[in-house]
């Protein structure tokens, strides 16, 4: 960096934990000043969440196009090196930063050779061999080990080499002046909550699974279909703080799921308009740009509906005769029972930090809910999405660069 | 013999089930524009692409036509390797063989071929016929310039001197701090507004880096990213500062609500601002608080949540059980939002600390009761169905912030869009602070309603963005494009067919295209800098008298008449 005071950033290198929009922003951002990127992710590309959702709000435009270009930016910059299928197993502090074990997870189809041919698909028996998703870029293929009966076909038929049975894990030692974390969210397991229903019906699904059933570059190309018996729903309940605002499982608000809701309800309607859709929440939590406007055509122009109240129980009735949603509407302290032909889950979002394999020393202090902070009143460890706490893609990437900010100022100072 | 040289990759085979490879070569080796056909069994194995490009830039290729995958798959990765190898982006194209005929037309082979082959046919038409730009490159000024003296200026100028760039902080009033020097206390850590502020001013006074220029006001703007020349004012007397990049800091105002639920009419009815006034000198003497949530938000006029107004309400009610032994408090809200993790366990504190909260429906607001003084509201509680009294001694108007209202003027010096109610508003929400205009970033309240803590993170988001910018001595325009590989080109104005009607200069998104005076006559000029070659002025050009090389007519002609053409 040719800054006033010289070149100090340069030779500079930074370790980051997550490969979602987060930490691809980080990651850009630093390369920017040329600062030396580690950007490890455990999935086979990165992309994250984001890559997985088929819209976006608050423009309703496909989310993984504009992430597409800063992932090639990304896969092109030669300051940034990706460990993908990589994990961090150790991390020690060091006078002068950390040093850290990456864990490389081998697949047995390496994507940089992988041309997305198919010719394994077809060969399988036991069905190992799948896409990585609709929208990893650029696209590959992966085996699950499990499945796999380690016949050979696959190998055989490949004409690219990229297919090696006997890949196994190994590990790399990196060095780096600071890790900045983004290990993004999963969503927490609300089986156990049996009010929810969740696994007692196929049609009762989390947010995101409903998300890639329904997306476009998805199975069902855009269609919205019941996963029972693959006919038009005709109506949906999108159920919010769905294990969240909850002192049982998950005490905070997700942040994202009130216009992740809104989202999915308007575009089944633009995709169906004789769907019902009803939104079950608390408080519609619509703080940013063009978020309260975005509700607004639900509010105003009522072709979702929208209850105060959180169902009590969820239950799919007996002889298929959908799913039973029992609520009461605060707003008119009507006790009532809907049957919807599907349920959607949605809020129950965790950090997903403790994925890594790394030990209690290692990891970031986490405050009581889970979420990185810093230990004993310090300043929290340079972190950004919601691994430091629920926030929506624009939140992610200006914390992703404002972490990047501190990390370096940290080094220089 | 023509110029292009051809790639053609195999793909292991994947594209010969379908594509006829060996007929193809053979046709386009005797086309008029083709110099020579190589053909890879795959460019993709580490050291086959090598070998071939060395191969074909030995033979002294200055134009590439490459065969191959979507630019999806590697196409894209394959021709910014020969760029890398020393081409000009505008002298490699890649066509799709493979996605867009092979594999989508396997069934129909005949047309596989058709379509492969009119795909080529335009990429050489393109090659053959396509201008290249003039890459002009911006000596970039090392200092950045921050507008706007608050919380987000001051922490992105904080970090710009820390990161080690020199800035200059202007700011049209005469002290440091905005808006947060009026709050008594800051969510969620109950740190006072000047305290927060503390580090930041101290920093400022302290780094030799940062110039504080306090009562001054930008006046105008002119130049492009990596090169600003701002002219400021301070008490009449105008200096010119030359910045590699601008930020935007320039904060917001809080809503006066005249003539709103008895607001200047009735005594004891105030804002949160006038609140925190009054928690600073200590008096606070109510015994019953309404704190009413979006006062003049989420209406007709502001369809739009200010954010900060929930968390602040939460605080100052918590605040006034606390200080006044006895007291009551409460909140009047619709939603109440507190997203997230820590203001949402701002809010359970709330709760245990004895704040009542009573939802009403924006159709039936609250009925303020009080001649002269106010005694307090009549509610519909919609959770409980049941018409509520309340007697109160005071009442707090949660209002939203709104823009400044000198953000219009400063947008039209910048040339800046601001959305609907006056924000500055960015490219992309996942590109937040970036603007359209390069170099020039937004952050803070100017942007969108924020909290003290989101001001100051978005300040360091901004001075991140602007260092980046300011790394560079140079900075080639043709680079200068968050597309990898550079935009097409930049567009051209040609002086001796331009009448000087300003259609380009309405339609350009950029600001780049402005007239200009020459020989008595206005013509247009493109400042290349800014141009991102997106088309639109051509597309208004009554006369053909803007092109982008790159994209000429005579070019795009040739592509889509060979588009169409029958394969012989």
């Amino acid at each position: 960096m040719s800054g006033a005071d010289g070149n100090k950033t340069e030779g500079m290198a930074v370790l980051i934990v997550g490969g979602g929009v987060a930490g691809v922003a980080a990651a850009l951002d630093l390369a920017a000043v040329g600062v030396r990127v580690h950007l490890v992710e455990s999935g086979p590309v990165p992309g994250g969440r984001m890559a997985q959702l088929d819209k976006f709000y608050p423009t309703d435009h496909c989310a993984f196009c504009p992430l597409w270009t800063d992932i090639r930016r990304l896969r092109e910059h030669p300051l940034i090196a990706v460990h993908s299928f990589s994990d961090v197993s150790s991390l020690e502090q060091k006078e002068n930063g950390v040093r850290a074990v990456i864990r490389y997870r081998a697949p047995a189809i390496d994507p940089e050779r992988c041309v997305a041919c198919g010719r394994c698909v077809e060969v399988c028996g036991p069905a190992a061999i799948r896409p990585s998703g609709a929208h990893a870029y650029p696209p590959v293929y992966l085996l699950e080990r499990e499945k796999c009966d380690r016949c050979g076909a696959c190998t055989a038929v490949c004409p690219s080499a990229a297919i090696d049975l006997e890949r196994h894990e190994s590990s790399r030692e990196i060095t780096a002046h600071d890790v900045i974390w983004a290990p993004g969210f999963r969503e927490a397991d609300i089986s156990a909550f049996r009010e929810f229903g969740l696994g007692s019906h196929p049609d009762i699904m989390t947010a995101l699974e409903f998300e890639s059933w329904t997306a476009e570059a998805g199975g069902n190309k855009g269609r919205v279909v019941r996963r029972s018996n693959g006919a038009e729903p005709r109506n949906i309940a999108f159920v919010q703080c769905a294990g969240a605002r909850d002192l049982r499982l998950l005490p905070h608000c997700s942040a994202v799921c009130c216009m992740h809701a809104l989202k999915q309800a308007q575009w089944v309607r633009r995709r169906n308009p004789a769907v019902d859709c009803v939104i079950f929440y608390t408080d519609l939590r619509t703080v940013g740009r063009g978020y309260y406007e975005y509700a607004l055509r639900d509010i105003q122009g009522s072709p979702v509906r929208l209850v105060r109240g959180r169902p009590s129980l969820i239950h799919p009735l007996p002889g298929g005769g959908g799913i039973a949603v029992k609520f009461e509407d605060t707003l008119t302290q009507k006790r009532l029972m809907w049957n919807f032909d599907m349920v959607v889950l949605n809020g129950n979002l965790e950090n997903s930090i403790r994925q890594n394999a790394l030990s209690r020393e290692a990891l970031p202090h986490l405050d009581g809910e889970g979420f990185i902070t810093g230990r004993d009143g310090k300043a929290s460890p340079p972190a950004c999405g919601f691994a430091a706490g629920p926030a929506d893609v624009t939140e992610a990437v200006i914390q992703a660069a404002s972490a990047a900010a501190r990390a370096l100022r940290a080094k220089r100072s | 013999m023509g110029m292009v040289h051809v790639i053609l990759c195999r793909c292991f085979g994947e594209l010969d089930s379908a594509l006829d490879l060996e007929g193809i070569r053979t046709r386009l080796e005797g086309h008029s524009d083709v110099a020579s056909v190589d053909t890879a069994g795959s460019l993709c194995l580490p050291g086959d692409a090598a070998a071939v490009f060395s191969r074909v830039l030995e033979r002294g290729a200055k134009k590439v036509l490459i065969g191959c995958c979507s630019p999806f798959g590697r196409g894209n990765v394959l021709r910014d390797e020969l760029i890398r190898g020393g081409l000009a982006s505008s002298d490699v194209v890649s066509v799709d063989l493979r996605e867009g005929c092979a594999w989508i037309h396997g069934k129909d082979p005949a047309g596989a071929v058709k379509k492969a082959w009119n795909l080529l046919d335009m990429g050489l038409a393109s090659l053959g016929r396509a201008g290249r730009s003039d890459n002009v490159t911006v000596r970039v000024q090392p200092r950045a310039l921050v507008i706007g003296a608050g919380a987000s200026g001051l922490s992105a100028a904080a970090t710009l001197a820390g990161l080690g760039f020199e800035t200059h902080l202007v700011e049209r009033t005469a002290a440091p701090g905005g808006l947060l020097n009026l709050i008594s206390r800051t969510y969620p850590t109950g740190e006072s507004g000047p305290d927060k502020l503390k580090g930041f001013i101290g920093e400022m006074e302290r780094n030799p880096l940062i110039t504080f220029h306090s009562g001054t006001r930008v006046e105008s703007v002119k130049g492009y990213g990596g090169d600003f020349k701002v002219r400021v004012v301070s008490s009449g007397e105008a200096k010119l500062i030359r910045a590699g990049a601008v930020i935007v800091a320039t904060g917001a105002r809080v809503l006066l609500p005249r003539g709103m639920m008895g607001y200047g009419s009735l005594k004891n009815v105030i804002t949160q601002m006038e609140m925190e006034r009054r928690f600073f000198t200590g008096k606070v003497d109510c015994t019953a608080a309404v704190l009413l949530q979006c006062a003049g938000a989420r209406s007709p006029e502001r369809p739009y949540c200010s954010t900060i107004c929930c968390p602040l309400s939460l605080k100052n009610a918590k605040r006034v059980l606390k200080e006044v032994p006895g007291s009551r408090a409460y909140v009047l809200h619709r939603d109440i939002m507190t997203p997230g993790s820590v203001l949402e366990a701002y809010y359970r504190e709330a709760l245990r600390a004895g704040v009542q909260f009573i939802r009403f429906d924006p159709q039936k607001p609250p009925d303020i009761l009080g001649e002269e003084m106010f005694k307090g509201v009549e509610v519909d509680d919609a959770v409980t169905g049941i018409r509520r009294k309340i007697d109160a001694d005071l009442l707090v108007l949660s209002t939203p912030l709104i823009p400044d209202p000198e953000n219009q003027k400063l947008a039209e010096i910048l040339d800046l869009p601001v959305d609907r109610y006056g924000f500055f508003e960015e490219t992309y929400p996942l590109h937040p602070v970036e603007t359209r205009v390069d170099g020039i970033f937004i952050c803070g309240a100017a942007r969108w309603p924020v909290s003290s803590d989101q001001a100051i993170q978005q300040g360091e988001t901004a001075a991140m963005k602007a260092a980046a910018f300011l790394s560079h001595e140079k900075i080639p325009a043709l680079l200068q494009s968050p597309v990898p590989g550079g935009k097409a080109g930049h567009a051209r104005a040609d002086a001796d067919f331009c009448t000087g009607c300003g259609n380009c200069t309405a339609v350009c998104p950029y600001g780049a295209c402005r007239l200009q005076k020459m020989n008595g006559r206005s013509v247009s000029r493109v400042i290349k800098v800014r141009c991102k070659a997106c088309g639109n002025c051509i597309s208004v050009c009554p006369n053909g008298a803007m092109q982008i090389p790159e994209r000429s007519d005579r070019a795009v002609g040739e592509m889509i008449r060979r588009a169409f053409r029958e394969v012989c």
